[in-house]
């Protein structure tokens, strides 16, 4: 399968720069300068169907439309570098191994928008990749792809590396803006949307470093060529986490559409220990529901996924055998994002606080007749009822472990121990 | 609402199957409460950003998936909006569940009780059942490790985060509104905390308002705490008796005590944010200090004596003076927080009774110099400028003035123009004011170099041909009335780089909306006359409204005291307003003004004088001077609240009522009229102003007829005839050069005024306003203290030619180069001893050796 991404991926001295433009960098960019208007950028970009990789899958160019022309504010570009969502590792790996060619997706979509600055917001944790951005954009500054009238098209563009405290609502677009400008990391409520008044009230896109990784590819061999690569509503190649129970767990680039059989069984080696059958999988991190054995052929794309009743997400699939204990499960996950909340929201704050407290009950073996139902109804007064989609990741895996293993909970409440007897190693 | 005159587009929606047409950019939530139709909320304040954190104000509306919260909806035309679906009261019930999880219900104890978003919520739209099965969770405090014991976060501002739904109103408030940083959240999710940053308390000039919106009870204050139960409190309809930004105030009392002030939102004034010295200011009235009885000076020492005595005294010593040596030996000082029916008989009594013209209520900062104010002064004093207006400015330049001392409720409007309206601010003054971090460019002049700074930006104005409504010719005929004569000459003197004025010049030429004020420094300023002269200038160069160029009074009401003529000099027509009433000639003779009847008592011309609520002794800026003068004194009577260095030289001590104790009114600053009910009676022994002086006059003429029942009228009536004179717009006044006094001994300008929790004499006795601070101090710059080896709280010695003391001091940030800063509200130290006519403020300072 063609690696776009991942092409030079394993060449120990592709993250400099000398080695970048020897494999072909920064020629997307000046084909840009030369032969393509801003607006033309968009239309091109649009018409890739590229889509957006940090998990919603929104329509790149159709995103950048709508930052406002003829606003006198200035404009910004962030690059949502927060990588946080659990069995997520793509954007790390991009930035520790490629960081230029993240950067020319950004100076092109700047250009693009018109932004003669540019934001990399990186999650605190990642002190390498930080390292390593920051040493790509100072010599990217160096040979002038950054600063003044970069190669001599007029253009200018500066791009500032920033460091977060740790936490994942910063990925959240909005608590990400918040905590660029300095103020805690809560999320805004929209509208107005980023694109409207984003940072610093300003006109603002938000794209995954993956997504501004996509673009260099694309200006460089066309969107015909783009768009023979997955389906037609997903078109172009991702890059997916592999965790959990498989022999071989890792980072894969595969065309959107793939049967995500073929990235555990093909790619992944199949399950970690043969005696111990598929359970459960989370296909696009741990936020999105499950999907069941019985699924492991859909295809990788936004609208199959859906379809199957789960979602994309950022393509972190974690592989779950027959060994977990499936409550115990639904308390990693609840104790994660009750830690994560950030607070502003009340059915949030106050919400997964609760079903902490509930779902931990039954895994000590101290539930109660009707926890369970309390868990449903406690999700539905959570699901949909807060700013940003945390209070919904955190409830969509909760009710969907629920809704496939619902026995698993019942026999915890009754016998005060696991169904499930084999030790489970994570 | 003070609009700008534009028609606001209108919008038509459908609430609950009601059609309604509301104002564009009017939200869910209030277009639904204008039919009656509650929607509830935590987290929204209709001065504050809507945030929709809380989740209470959900509705459905029609197109949009996902319930929205409607504090947070703008009103679209058709929008179809239900507020009561299924759904939404469900979800509802769902948020209130989740606050209730872990709240203390410790509503028989709480503070709030009553007056609680939380109950009235849940009373009204959730469910009388919990499915809470666990403990509930207790925020530990780390510093008195228990779980219910409240956490002082500041001088007044108590905390108790059990009780709080985390809806960020106060935090929120604090950094938009009030631009403070020292509250915030910290922690995160469900173990969000309120605090102040570590090692810091919330002492900011604003605080106490956070305690005010906070919908629950977990912020509470000092003032209030486990005193009284609301609903047993009654209320009345107040105004703030200190500065002269009129800030509207409830006060809640019973039968024995005042309990705490609250805001009574008035968009044109203060949008519903008080400062703390209204808040706490109250205070004074319940201070077991009062005076309550009168007092005799008898061979030297004060007795107690009954009203009868008092009065009959005083009426035989005037009339005796009256008819022995002349009126003209009998002049009145009047304090500029007494309300405009005390000025009224006041005045009355003075001119129409004693037939004296020299009465005045200017005591604090007139004086020093020039007699009375020049023709531009008294204009731009009088100008109608409005607080609602300035949030519409886009350019302003505040001249002489911490404003946020001076005029704390126009400081937060300066903040609203620069938050809402981009405004470019510009400040000018001898220090950095907090208004330093909303500024383009803070501008210092060297001390006593303000008129400088005014004339060399007239010159760039003139130079760079940025002036309106004039030709060159007249341009050049202004220049010739400056000194210095050219812009880099003033530039030098007041010590301020040409680009930066330049620019500042450019600015203010270039804007749509400007507003020019001055404030304190200005009016404390001996050169004042001068400096109104150059702001008149400066107001016709750049051909703003009347409204928007103006010097700003200080004092609750010395605004209705200059309206109801409480000066010695009358215009005539007011003169003519004010016989007729009172049925009398006016005397013909020359008053004097304050420092003139100061100076008319030391060399015994005028032998009584009579001080209602005002305490010369501590407040007039030459200490020396106003003690020599009262000692001469024949015959002195002082009424007022409290013992003060004016009343310990009186031969007559009336107590005095404060302004809660009588109804009354008061003009703020902008000449607005305001009214404000008595709270409570006045306590035994204690009288009202407006009785004193009755009992005063009938007392001296038992003639005299009074209709106390007109006074409200006729005062608002003279208040009402007062002309406000207009700008001349060909008019230009020549700016002459300030004589700088040889100082050379006394290296260090003194700059005397109020501390940011105090103003005037009568906030001492207010104890919420002394944690904040309550003693006197010395404050001065870091350069400063380096360079004479000072350390925060060292014992220093000022010394001027006229006096020394003996202060703490206290570095400051604000501070820059050799300018120092006392305040003058404390009556421990005598702070007036250091300022004379011949020093002029300047002063030398020792470090004392021994701490």
């Amino acid at each position: 399968m063609e690696q776009v991404l991942f092409k030079y991926i394993d060449d120990p001295e592709q993250h400099k720069i000398e080695r970048y433009i020897e494999n072909g960098g920064y020629q997307a960019l000046a084909k840009v300068f030369k032969d393509y208007k801003p607006n033309e950028v968009i239309d091109l970009v649009k018409s890739s169907g590229l889509r957006g990789r940090g998990g919603a899958g929104f329509p790149a160019g159709l995103k950048w439309s709508f930052v406002p022309k003829n606003s006198p504010k200035p404009k910004y570009l962030c690059c949502n570098a927060d990588e946080s969502e659990p069995g997520t590792c793509k954007d790390r790996v991009l930035m520790e191994r490629d960081p230029h060619m993240m950067l020319e997706g950004i100076i092109i979509c700047c250009y693009a928008i018109n932004a003669h600055h540019a934001f990399v917001y990186i999650r605190g944790e990642f002190v390498f990749p930080a390292k390593r951005v920051e040493e790509a954009v100072e010599a990217a500054y160096a040979k002038g792809y950054l600063g003044k009238n970069i190669m001599g098209s007029g253009f200018d563009l500066d791009i500032i590396v920033h460091t977060g405290g740790g936490a994942y609502i910063c990925g959240e677009e909005t608590a990400l803006l918040s905590s660029l400008e300095g103020d805690r990391g809560l999320s805004r409520i929209r509208p107005p949307f980023p694109a409207i008044s984003g940072l610093y009230d300003s006109p603002t896109v938000i794209n995954n470093v993956e997504t501004l990784a996509s673009l260099p590819s694309i200006f460089n061999n066309g969107v015909d060529w783009y768009r023979s690569h997955g389906t037609e509503k997903s078109p172009g190649t991702k890059v997916f986490s592999l965790s959990g129970n498989v022999k071989k767990p890792g980072n894969y680039e595969i065309e959107l559409g793939t049967p995500l059989s073929y990235v555990i069984n093909d790619l992944g080696g199949g399950m970690e220990d043969e005696q111990y059958k598929l359970k459960a999988i989370i296909p696009g991190g741990s936020s999105t529901p499950l999907l069941m054995p019985d699924q492991i052929d859909t295809p990788l794309d936004y609208e199959s996924i859906a379809e199957a009743g789960s979602m994309l997400g950022s393509g972190a699939i974690i592989v779950i055998d027959e060994r977990a204990c499936m409550v115990w499960v639904a308390m990693k996950l609840i104790n994660f994002y009750q830690h994560e909340s950030c607070g502003k929201c009340t059915p949030c704050r106050e919400g997964t606080a609760w079903l902490k407290q509930i779902i931990n009950r039954i895994e000590r073996g101290e539930g109660q007749n009707g926890d369970i139902d309390l868990i449903i109804d406690v999700c539905g007064n959570i699901m949909g009822r807060t700013i940003c989609p945390l209070g919904d990741a955190a409830v969509m895996p909760t009710e969907s472990i629920i809704k496939h293993f619902r026995h698993e909970f019942e026999y915890h409440i009754e016998h005060k121990k696991c169904q499930v007897k084999t030790d489970y190693p994570f | 609402m003070s609009g700008n005159g534009n028609e606001k587009e209108q919008i038509t929606l459908t609430i609950d199957g009601q059609e309604l047409t509301v104002d564009k950019g009017t939200n869910v939530l209030e277009a639904a409460a204008q039919i009656g139709i509650e929607i509830p909320y935590f987290c929204w304040h209709p001065k504050l950003d809507s945030v929709g954190a809380c989740r209470m104000c959900l509705v459905d509306v029609e197109k949009i998936p996902k319930p929205a919260v409607s504090c947070a909806t703008e009103v679209m035309p058709g929008m179809v909006v239900k507020t009561a679906t299924d759904e939404i009261i469900k979800a509802r019930r769902g948020v209130l569940e989740f606050i209730l999880l872990n709240h203390p219900l410790d509503c028989p104890t709480c503070d709030k009780g009553g007056e609680c978003d939380l109950q009235d919520n849940v009373f009204n739209f959730g469910i009388d059942k919990s499915r809470q099965t666990f403990t509930r969770k207790r925020v530990i405090d780390t510093q008195t490790k228990t779980t219910f014991d409240d956490k002082r976060i500041g001088p007044e501002v108590w905390r108790n985060m059990n009780r709080c739904v985390t809806c960020f109103k106060c935090t929120r408030f604090n950094k938009e509104i009030a631009g403070e940083w020292d509250l915030g959240a910290f922690q995160r999710g469900s173990s969000t905390v309120i605090d102040a940053p570590p090692g810091e308390q919330i002492d900011n000039l604003y605080s106490g308002n956070v305690v005010e919106i906070c919908p629950v009870g977990a912020l509470t204050n000092n003032d209030w705490r486990y005193k009284i139960r609301n609903w047993k409190a009654t209320k009345a309809d107040s105004i703030c008796s200190h500065d002269a930004d009129g800030q509207n105030i409830t006060l809640w009392y019973d039968h024995r005590q005042l309990f705490r002030a609250t805001s009574r939102p008035n968009d044109a004034i203060d949008d519903g944010w008080i400062c703390n010295i209204a808040r706490y200011g109250y205070q004074y009235i319940n201070s077991p200090d009062r005076l309550t009885k009168p007092l005799i000076k008898k061979g030297g020492t004060q007795v107690e004596a009954t009203w009868p005595e008092a009065i009959e005294l005083i009426a035989k010593k005037f009339s005796k003076i009256k008819g022995d040596k002349g009126s003209v030996c009998i002049a009145g000082l009047l304090g500029g927080n007494q309300s405009n029916e005390t000025a009224y008989l006041f005045n009355q009594l003075f001119r129409s009774v004693l037939h004296s013209n020299s009465v005045d209520y200017r005591l604090e900062y007139t004086g020093l110099t020039d007699g009375e104010h020049s023709e531009a002064y008294n204009c731009l004093y009088d100008a109608p400028f409005q607080i609602s207006s300035l949030e519409t400015a886009d350019c302003v330049l505040i001249y002489g003035s911490n404003l946020i001392k001076d005029h704390p409720a126009v400081n937060l409007r300066l903040r609203k123009a620069y938050r809402k309206n981009d405004a470019k601010v510009y400040t000018a003054n001898p220090v950095e004011t907090k208004s330093g971090d909303i500024s383009t460019d803070e501008l210092i002049y060297n001390p006593d170099c303000g008129t400088a700074f005014l004339v060399a930006l007239t010159h760039a104005l003139i130079d760079g041909k940025l002036y309106k409504n004039i030709d060159e010719a007249k341009a050049a005929e202004i220049k010739s009335l400056l000194e210095p004569s050219n812009l880099n000459e003033a530039a030098t003197r007041c010590g301020i780089e040409v680009d930066r004025i330049n620019y500042l010049a450019s600015d203010l030429a270039g804007a749509k909306n400007l507003f020019i004020l001055g404030g304190d420094y200005l009016r404390a300023s001996s050169d004042r006359s001068r400096q109104a002269n150059a702001l008149y200038n400066l107001a016709n160069l750049l051909d703003i409204p009347d409204s928007n160029s103006a010097i700003l009074a200080s004092q609750a009401n010395s605004k209705g005291a200059r309206f109801l003529g409480l000066s010695p000099q009358l215009p005539a027509k007011l003169a003519k307003t004010l016989a007729d009433k009172w049925g009398t000639t006016l005397p013909e003779s020359t008053g004097c003004n304050t420092s003139e009847i100061l100076k008319g008592a030391l060399e015994e011309e005028i032998d009584a004088v009579f001080v209602m609520g005002a305490n010369p002794g501590m407040r007039y800026p030459d200490g020396p001077f106003v003690d020599a003068a009262l000692d001469k004194l024949d015959f002195l009577v002082v009424a007022d609240l409290f013992e003060t260095a004016t009343s310990l030289k009186a031969d007559v001590v009336l107590p005095l009522a404060g302004w809660s104790e009588a109804d009354g009114s008061y003009v703020n600053l902008s000449g607005m009229y305001q009214k404000f009910s008595r709270a409570l009676k006045p306590k035994a022994g204690i009288k009202a102003g407006t009785e004193i002086l009755q009992l005063l006059m009938t007392a001296i003429d038992p003639q005299l007829k009074f209709d106390l029942s007109s006074l409200s009228q006729n005062t608002r009536d003279v208040i009402d005839s007062w002309a406000i004179p207009q700008r001349d717009k060909e008019k230009f006044f020549p700016v002459k050069q300030a004589h700088i006094v040889d100082h050379e001994a006394f290296p260090y300008r003194l700059l005397i005024g109020n501390d940011l929790h105090h103003y005037g004499y009568l906030t001492e006795h207010c104890p919420s306003l002394m944690k904040f601070a309550s003693e006197p101090y010395v404050e001065l710059s870091t350069q400063l203290a380096e360079k004479l080896g000072i350390d925060d709280g060292d014992l220093l010695r000022i010394e001027s030619t006229s006096g020394k003391l003996v202060l703490k001091s206290k570095i400051s940030e604000f501070f820059e180069g050799d300018v120092i800063f006392i305040p003058n509200n404390f009556s421990a130290v005598d702070v007036n001893c250091l300022v004379s006519k011949e020093t002029g403020g300047w002063v030398k300072i020792e470090k004392l050796d021994d701490k």
